[in-house]
């Protein structure tokens, strides 16, 4: 079926729901599943809608449909020596570019070069009246009118069907290196802060069971330079690279929620925070990335407990795996203010009047 | 931008002026940047931007009043705009026509046309003088505000005035209050210049440049000081007995050096009005000579840090940036301008701290805070007001720069 | 002009009640009209709220009052080895709050992102006078990224009060490479190859022979004033770094064209490079009593192909155009210089502005690149958004605004206005599906 075609497909499914009032869950290629709010409606299926619709390497934009694989669109980007330099994560092979964007969620490079919303130029949306509306544009600056592309970032869907993104792509660095050392948890956050201040060619950096691992990114000369300067003991290259994207792709056993040999009643949190806060957890509980602003926090504390450590630290924290995440139970995501939650509604009600989209995925109210 | 005069002003020779220099501005908004009284104000009338636009809506017809002559008067005519405008808006001469026709227009309160009167006629009269002298001495007495105007009896010393007559000579201008209050300023010039072979003349009929009565709106008074000034010095001119008229004030300078432009429609003077401008140099501007005559005459003292501030008529009315404090440091002076805010006036601004002394002592503290900060031992300055004006807001010493390397010279 | 946030929720309340219209207002150095005063409205001078609050070295975050002006932040954070990346070149007077409004980019965003990549978090209020934050000093928040679209919604969403604002490290070396180029084509396909290179310069600048000469005269930089453009290619970072890429980066001009290279030696020169960069607009004032600064963005393949159509609309308008662009973002900054006492030349300058932005979109483009669209391109809004995008934005401005009392009749041009404009025939039709073949 070409795109037009499934495009209208797509468009009669909205209007179908709307006339019964039925929700609709919109699936891509189904990794996140377990992210957000339990998902529940009608299937709406994006996942077909795939295909790069311009590739234009000088550039530096991509524009790919919301079905499209992370896969394949990497195998796309490095024939051109370019890449997605905010390290989405793939939690699976099925992974797509629309979840990407709905999900919002960045990998371990996010701390120095910005998160999935910084590299978004532009979106194609079909709202809940099964119109479609394109934002942004392909070009790098774009103030024309109110950014709604990047309000679909990290949207879990709620406002309308991604149908296709740009995305702006940066050149392959020439050279990555891994160093690591052999230290605790306080000291290492007190040097990944330290190290942010300065000039130096940053990646990455990690903390984990007693080791720290920084991951240098950039032009020979520079990443030569801080090896030097900051004389960790060096990581091999295949190594290094694995450790970055099981972590990026949370593959190591400490994300394992549902493991057998864990207790039953543990969670994963995601606790986003000041990259200067206070460890405020054991740290064999812990592992850190974002240079200290992110930390996952595998515990059986109530969620209650958690979010006051966050709310403490400055930041919010979300389960990310594990625990119940029907809203009766926890809400996945830190509660919002009155006023926040007051535009929140509004703007659902702005783009998908009748409710269809994603239920409960990002919001217990819509 | 666009400009649409009314009739009133069509065709007349101001109106003209004014609207060649309205044209050029670009309503960018970089002058609020520099702008002291925007800065601490925050109203964008109190901003050369938008006095620009009360200026030439009042040229364009709208009513004028009091509100759009309070906001014009507030200016310090510091000119620092000017420096920073990429567009190159002459806005001083903007705003002396700007003033002049609102004061045709709107009447002043009587206290103010008083104390307006009284600074024009006072600062300017030959009663300056023996009146500071006694208020000198009756300094302890005085109310606290009138002692920030009135110098210190030692202030008032001025030791000896050189006596060698020398092939090259250079006429000076003495100018009104400076005489009175600090008389040291003009012997210590005579004295250096005369270390370093050149002989000062002062004509005796010479007084006030007429910047007092010019930003008092009295223009034709002030008109009347320069001709005055050039029947004085024209003698001395024609003679080419002179090869500059020098200025240790900047605040004169900048108006001897407006001279030509100023005097461009008299007939009978323009042309020597001319010359005068094209002779004027500020003090300052001879001191690549005096560094090489008196090198090896100087023994500076490269302990004691000195805190120069550049007058705003110096440095933008000007355009004489970094002259003193680099030629000063090249005889072994330890010389600083502040970190930040160098640009910045200190609200002397002439009669401006007797007129809007809030705002004058507002950014007199501010600029005194700023070069506190470099912990000088005595502050040096190129013009009577800011030395007067900084004086009084401080313990540390305020003198002119000419008047260290007077002493220094052995 | 209020001084505390009190009086700034006291002001929005009151005038919520009365649905007057409220305009925020910074330094007024907008581009596009977005502060301008509305006919029967209020208002609201930030210009008081003008103190750094904090500057927090370890967490690399300034928070500052709206008022603050943009230069201010870099000069608090200088003593840090730290600096604030977006550079507007009215960076001396504009404020962040404008910043903000505006989403402004400058001179090196091709590297460092628009103010939106740099802003961690917002206080202020809504339009009901409501304390509000957006975002957090952590990299991100729960909810909808409201931050995100409050970054460059031209003040008609929320009133700005504090920034907190990213800090990053200053690069140990900055230098300029200066290149001349006998005609603007060879300078536009320059850029797309430097692109194509694979580097990313700091900063990457063309201007043409008309624009350099008038600031040569203000800020005597050197510029090559015989070379049809000349592009400035900045590269930052340590030493080394930068001496490779400065040489890449010259020997990819130099097979593009150059005719004349030169680098900048020591920090003072290449300010003095910058500064004509950053001077360009107001000092055309220097050669036209007025001139109307245009801003779009293209792909960068299509600059030369832009450039051409410009020199044919300057034949068909019978006006001059300068032209400044940052080139490594496809930013182009024509600057139509005009007379505007002569009314005639006032309408033919609107048509070639106008002209300009349709080509911009038509090449695949947008109608604003950082100066927003204010008041001054609404007609324009017309030709990049369907009706149902305008109606869609709509819809967002009554999210946050429902009474739509801030800087109201700018950004979003009613569908009447664009019947008027005569595009909706000609450009999309009304049909909700008239879009689908656009896949």
């Amino acid at each position: 079926m070409s795109n037009d075609a499934q495009l209208h497909q797509l468009v009669e499914q909205i209007h179908a729901a709307r006339e019964r009032r039925a929700p609709l869950n919109i699936c891509g290629g189904g990794s996140k599943i377990f992210y957000g709010g339990m998902p529940r409606g009608d299937a709406l299926h994006v996942g077909s809608l795939e295909g790069i619709s311009s590739y234009e390497p000088t550039e530096l934009v991509v524009t790919a449909r919301a079905g499209t694989k992370l896969v394949e669109l990497e195998k796309i980007l490095v024939q051109k020596n370019q890449y997605l330099a905010f390290d989405p994560p793939q939690f699976s092979a099925s992974a797509t570019v629309g979840g990407m964007v709905a999900a919002g969620l960045a990998g371990p490079a996010r701390a120095s070069v910005g998160g999935v919303r910084d590299y978004v130029l532009g979106v194609a949306l079909l709202n809940g009246r099964g119109e479609l509306m394109r934002f942004g544009g392909q070009v790098i600056k774009n103030v024309a009118g109110y950014d709604v592309s990047r309000l679909a970032v990290g949207s879990m869907g709620v406002l309308g069907v991604i149908c296709e993104v740009s995305l702006k792509v940066l050149p392959l660095p020439a050279v990555d290196a891994t160093l690591q050392w052999e230290i605790g948890a306080n000291e290492a956050l007190e040097k990944m802060n330290q190290w942010r201040g300065q000039p130096l060619p940053i990646n990455a950096t990690s903390w984990f069971q007693g080791r720290l691992r920084l991951r240098l990114r950039g032009s020979r000369a520079a990443v030569q330079a801080a090896s030097d300067l900051l004389r960790g003991s060096s990581v091999e290259a295949n190594e290094g690279t694995q450790w970055w994207t099981e972590l990026r792709d949370h593959r190591q056993a400490f994300f394992k929620v549902d493991a057998p040999s864990i207790a039953r009643d543990q969670s994963l949190w995601r606790l986003s925070v000041p990259a200067t806060a206070q460890l405020m957890m054991p740290s064999e509980e812990v592992l850190i990335e974002w240079a200290g602003a992110l930390r996952w926090w595998r515990t059986s504390l109530s969620a209650e407990t958690v979010r006051n450590y966050a709310t403490q630290a400055g930041g919010h924290a979300t389960l990310f795996y594990g625990g119940d995440k029907s809203f009766a139970k926890c809400t996945p995501f830190a509660p919002l203010s009155e006023a926040s939650m007051r535009i929140h509604r509004n703007l659902k009600t702005a783009f998908d009047p009748d409710n269809l989209f994603n239920p409960g995925r990002l919001c217990a109210d819509f | 931008m666009q400009t649409n005069l009314s009739p009133e002003f069509r065709g007349t020779q101001q109106g003209a002026t004014a609207e060649a220099i309205l044209r050029k501005c670009v309503h960018c908004g970089f002058c609020l940047a520099t702008c002291p009284t925007y800065q601490l104000l925050g109203n964008e009338l109190d901003g050369p931007r938008g006095r620009i636009y009360l200026i030439k809506q009042v040229l364009e017809g709208a009513t004028v009043t009091r509100s759009t002559q309070q906001h014009l008067d507030r200016c310090l005519t510091c000119r620092s705009c000017e420096t920073t405008c990429p567009s190159g808006v002459d806005y001083g001469h903007l705003i002396d026509i700007g003033r002049q026709v609102i004061d045709e227009r709107v009447a002043r309160p009587t206290r103010e046309k008083f104390v307006r009167w009284l600074l024009k006629v006072g600062l300017t009269s030959s009663f300056f003088g023996p009146a500071i002298k006694l208020g000198a001495l009756l300094r302890p007495m005085l109310p606290k505000t009138l002692q920030n105007k009135v110098p210190l009896p030692s202030d008032i010393e001025s030791g000896s005035w050189p006596t060698r007559i020398h092939a090259r000579k250079v006429l000076l201008l003495a100018g009104c209050v400076q005489p009175s209050i600090r008389p040291n300023i003009n012997a210590a010039t005579a004295r250096v210049l005369d270390a370093a072979g050149i002989q000062s003349l002062v004509a005796g009929k010479a007084g006030c440049c007429g910047a007092i009565r010019v930003h008092l709106n009295d223009r034709p008074g002030g008109l009347n000081d320069m001709r005055r000034n050039i029947d004085a010095w024209w003698p001395t001119i024609e003679s080419n007995a002179i090869d500059a008229i020098i200025m240790n004030a900047s605040g004169c300078g900048v108006m001897v050096k407006d001279y030509g432009a100023a005097l461009a429609a008299d007939a009978s003077y323009a042309k020597k009005a001319a010359r005068v401008s094209a002779l004027t140099m500020d003090l300052s501007e001879l001191l690549p000579d005096l560094v090489s005559a008196l090198r090896t005459r100087v023994i500076a003292s490269s302990q004691q840090l000195m805190a120069f501030h550049s007058p705003c008529t110096l440095q933008h009315g000007q355009r004489l940036l970094g002259g003193v404090e680099r030629h000063l440091q090249s005889l072994g002076f330890k010389v600083e301008v502040t970190l930040s805010e160098n640009h910045q006036c200190c609200g002397s601004a002439g009669t401006y701290s007797v007129l809007e002394p809030k705002i004058a002592y507002q950014l007199r503290d501010r600029k005194l805070a700023e070069i506190g900060r470099l912990k000088p031992r005595c502050i040096i300055s190129a013009n009577i007001g800011c030395i007067q004006h900084l004086q009084s807001g401080t313990s540390i010493p305020v003198k002119h720069w000419i008047e260290i390397l007077d002493q220094a010279i052995v | 002009m209020p001084q505390t946030e009190a009086q700034v929720a006291a002001v929005l309340v009151a005038c919520h009640e009365l649905g007057v219209p409220v305009v925020a207002r910074g330094a007024g150095t907008g581009l596009s009209g977005g502060a301008t005063p509305h006919r029967f409205g209020v208002i609201l001078s930030l210009a008081r709220f003008n103190r750094v609050i904090r500057v927090d070295p370890l967490n690399c975050l300034a928070v500052v009052e709206c008022g603050v002006r943009n230069l201010s932040i870099s000069e608090a954070a200088a003593p840090f080895g730290l600096y604030y990346a977006p550079d507007p070149s009215s960076q001396i007077a504009c404020t962040i709050g404008g910043n903000i409004a505006e989403n402004s980019g400058g001179v090196h965003c091709l590297k460092y992102g628009l103010t939106l990549h740099n802003v961690l978090k917002l206080r202020g209020f809504t339009a009901s006078g409501e304390l509000i934050e957006f975002g957090s000093e952590a990299l991100d928040s729960p909810g909808l990224d409201l931050l995100s679209i409050v970054v460059g919604s031209e003040g008609m969403l929320a009133v700005i009060t504090e920034v907190t604002v990213k800090l990053i490290p200053k690069p140990p070396v900055a230098r300029c490479l200066l290149a001349s180029f006998a005609d603007l084509e060879a300078a536009g396909n320059a850029v797309a190859a430097v692109i194509a290179a694979g580097i990313i310069p700091a900063g990457l600048e063309l201007m043409d022979r008309r624009m350099t000469a008038a600031v040569e005269s203000f800020v005597h930089a050197g510029y090559d004033l015989n070379a049809a453009a000349i592009l400035l290619c900045e590269s930052d970072g340590t030493c080394d770094e930068v001496e490779e890429e400065i040489g890449h980066m010259g020997a990819v001009l130099k097979s593009c064209g150059a005719t004349r290279l030169s680098v900048s030696q020591d920090e003072a020169e290449r300010l003095r490079f910058w500064s004509g960069r950053k001077n360009a607009f107001p000092a055309s004032g220097r050669i036209s009593p007025d001139y109307m600064c245009m801003d779009s963005t293209i792909p960068r393949k299509r600059m030369a192909e832009m450039l051409r159509a410009i020199e044919a609309m300057e034949l068909k308008y019978d006006l001059r155009c300068a032209n400044v662009f940052h080139a490594g973002d496809g930013n182009l900054h024509p600057l139509i210089l005009f007379d505007a006492n002569d009314p005639d030349q006032l309408r033919r300058c609107e048509l070639f502005g106008a002209e300009i932005l349709e080509a911009s979109v038509h090449l695949g483009g947008t109608i604003s690149g950082e100066h927003g669209v204010g008041l001054e391109k609404l007609n324009s809004m017309c030709v990049q958004f369907s009706p149902l995008e305008r109606q869609q934005m709509i819809a967002v401005k009554r999210a946050f605004d429902p009474k739509e009392i801030l800087n109201p009749g700018k950004v979003i041009p009613t569908l009447h206005r664009c019947a008027e404009y005569g595009k909706m025939t000609v450009h999309r039709g009304l049909l909700p599906f008239a879009e689908l073949p656009r896949f």
